[in-house]
């Protein structure tokens, strides 16, 4: 048979297989529930995991392709069990300010960030905001940012390096603490220490900011690096550096120098490995592929179950669709159909069964993740491939449990079919 | 009238027939379309071995008319399966058009069906969600015929037997005699070499059988080779030699007119 005729065939298949659709509505629509549910799943993790990744994407390009990090220990699954002895990174030292020092001057280096993390209760006369977190950074934060400060403005490398008691606000702790009135220069206090208020700062809502407090809707404050440092009691050893190599150094030219220089001050021999992690945007990317893509493993092990289940849902509705026609199998027989020609419209029948059942799942995956983007900061979205996955999958497990009942109809004796009643 | 006809559709003599029969293993000249030789059929219901075929030899020469009667339980469905390529024998040779159809496998035997032979149901058996159109282009669809071309023969079939008219209908918008005439065009479609009727008649009143019948005898008239299956003598008698069966063998095949003579039937 020609090629284009198997395809008019398939249609024909196509056809009856929505004719017994209509006649058999509540045994279709359990045969393909199983299918539409299986495809659901994937294609609504698929949306979410893609939409937190463009987003997280997004706020590394922020960060620029060029930027690493210094840090203590390998961040996500890469790191070791801290907890376990023979764990390297526990006693590796954390990054100084001396090294940190010298890493800003070197020549390859644009700038580079120093950074800590810390939280405060935040107190303005009767106000109180409670467990505020808070980054202490160096001057080079209105660059890595990318923040906007207005009103006011952002501190100075000798109120820094001098460890001032200074603090820019982001617009939520601002209204939160003064309501309409000006921030500026009010006097404010974390924990007991009191700070003035220099500045209110804005920065872009990527959806990661929004996740670790960071984003607008979080009240979030910033202080001089120093300052958290000598004065706050903060968690020294988890000082990161964030590092910009110059526009036309390379980001690995400006890593070897890292690595030589603070392996020089560490004394390390060269048979000692690196203590201490030099993190790009591509590892970071990295780490995320791997957690997600476990979340995504189990999103595919329910769709598999639900495939499953929709597979011999479909075993069950070709079974009794062979015998209802079985005298439809005798006549195409005695026409000439061969046993391959039979096989080939059961398949036909049964993929199609599975193939609504799939375009159903997507639509209300579809559905769910313009639910999701539009009520929650995870731009969710159907990748292309999920829909072709999807497709595909869904008419595979139809030809899989199909064969049996369709090799059954092709077996038929067309004698006994033809008696059949 | 009849002198006329005998001109154009010779039929086979006893004598010639047994010179074909007689000659075991050898394949028929091209005149022979349907040649059986001590064709034997056995089914095994259950442990008890039923012989419903018990050595038939059977020649049927182009253009012929040929009835085959016999009460239920003669063998006569049997035996239109094993001619009609449905069924293949235990023992003994059936050559259809020159081919040796006994020793074929499934998917072969699908294809002579295709090719060679018209089936015609008691019950129609026209596929029910179908058009007239896309049951008559159906053997052509198996045959590998391009669409263009299947959608013309299918028409033109469907013009043969007057339901040009008719052919977006599915069979449950027609009446009983129009689906048999679908069923017909379906037959002839693909130019068989024999036409097999299997009880055409039985779902119809006597006046659409009537009707029928005139089909199938302008068919034969047209040089059509038409095997048909009935257990009614009146309608046996339309065909011009009739071959009676009982229990498993042949018990006579001879000229319309010395059946119907001995029946006392009149035509």
């Amino acid at each position: 048979m020609r090629l284009w005729d198997r395809i008019l065939m398939s249609l024909e298949g196509v056809m009856i297989a929505l004719d017994s659709l209509r006649a058999n509505k509540v045994r279709a629509a359990l045969t393909i529930s199983g299918v539409a549910v299986g495809v659901f799943v994937v294609v609504a993790m698929g949306a979410t995991v893609h939409g937190v990744r463009t987003s997280f994407q997004s706020d590394m390009d922020e960060f620029g392709t060029q930027t690493f990090q210094i840090r203590r220990r390998n961040p996500g699954f890469n790191s070791c069990d801290p907890t376990v002895d023979d764990c390297p990174e526990r006693r590796y030292p954390g990054v100084s300010l001396a090294e940190w020092k010298a890493v800003r001057e070197l020549p390859e280096v644009e700038n580079a960030m120093a950074w800590l993390f810390g939280q405060s209760t935040i107190t303005y006369r009767d106000r109180q905001v409670k467990n505020v977190g808070y980054d202490a950074q160096s001057t080079e934060w209105i660059q890595t940012d990318q923040a906007d400060v207005f009103p006011g403005r952002t501190f100075t490398e000798a109120e820094h390096d001098a460890a001032a008691q200074v603090t820019l606000v982001n617009q939520k702790l601002a209204t939160e603490l003064f309501g309409d009135s000006d921030p500026i220069g009010k006097a404010i206090d974390f924990d007991g220490r009191q700070f003035t208020v220099i500045g209110v700062y804005h920065t872009k809502a990527g959806f990661l900011k929004s996740l670790d407090g960071r984003g607008p809707d979080t009240p979030r404050a910033v202080i001089p690096m120093m300052t958290a440092y000598r004065r706050m009691g903060v968690w020294r050893r988890s000082m990161m550096v964030m590092v910009r190599p110059k526009v036309e150094v390379s980001r690995d030219a400006a890593m070897d120098a890292v690595t030589a220089t603070l392996r020089g001050m560490r004394g390390l021999r060269p048979a000692q490995p690196n203590s201490f992690f030099l993190v790009g945007q591509d590892k970071m990317m990295e780490t995320f592929d791997s957690l997600f893509g476990a979340i995504f493993m189990v999103g595919l092990g329910l769709s598999a179950v639900g495939l499953l289940v929709g597979g011999v849902g479909v075993v069950a509705i070709m079974m009794i669709s062979v015998t209802e026609r079985t005298r439809e199998i005798g006549v195409r027989k005695a026409l000439g159909a061969t046993r391959a020609t039979i096989l080939w419209q059961f398949l036909v029948e049964a993929a199609t069964l599975t193939s609504i059942g799939a375009i159903l799942g997507l639509l209300i995956g579809a559905g769910l993740a313009w639910v999701v983007r539009a009520n929650t900061p995870v731009p969710a979205s159907v990748p292309v491939s999920a829909v072709v996955m999807s497709l595909v999958a869904a008419a595979l497990t139809g030809v899989v449990f199909g064969m049996l009942p369709a090799t059954r109809a092709s077996r038929l004796d067309p004698v006994e079919a033809l008696r059949h009643e | 009238m009849s002198q006329h006809l005998e001109e154009e559709v010779p039929l086979s003599t006893t004598a010639e027939r047994k010179i074909i029969v007689d000659q075991a293993g050898a394949a028929p000249s091209k005149e022979w379309v349907i040649v059986t030789r001590g064709v034997k059929r056995e089914y095994d219901m259950g442990g008890e071995i039923v012989r419903a075929l018990r050595g038939v030899d059977i020649a049927v020469r182009r253009n012929e008319y040929v009835a085959i009667m016999g009460p239920s339980g003669s063998g006569k469905s049997t035996l239109m399966n094993i001619i009609g390529c449905l069924d293949t024998p235990n023992e003994g040779e059936y050559w259809l058009n020159g081919q040796l159809v006994s020793t074929m496998k499934d998917d072969e035997l699908a294809r002579v069906r295709n090719k060679e032979i018209g089936f015609v149901f008691q019950t129609f058996n026209l596929l029910p969600r179908a058009t007239a159109l896309a049951n008559v282009e159906l053997p052509l669809v198996y045959a590998g015929i391009s669409s263009n071309e299947r959608r013309e023969r299918a028409m033109e079939a469907l013009e043969a037997v007057q339901l040009g008219e008719r052919v977006h209908h599915r069979p449950n918008e027609l009446s009983g005699g129009q689906r048999q005439r679908v069923a017909i065009a379906r037959a002839l479609v693909n130019r068989p070499s024999i036409l097999l009727a299997d009880e055409p008649t039985g779902n119809l009143d006597s006046k659409t059988s009537e009707e029928i019948m005139r089909v199938f005898e302008g068919l034969a008239e047209t040089g059509q080779t038409v095997i048909m299956v009935t257990h009614e003598p009146d309608i046996a008698a339309h065909a011009r030699r009739v071959v009676v069966l009982r229990d498993g063998t042949i018990e006579s095949d001879e000229r319309r007119e010395v059946f119907t003579e001995k029946l006392g039937l009149t035509l």
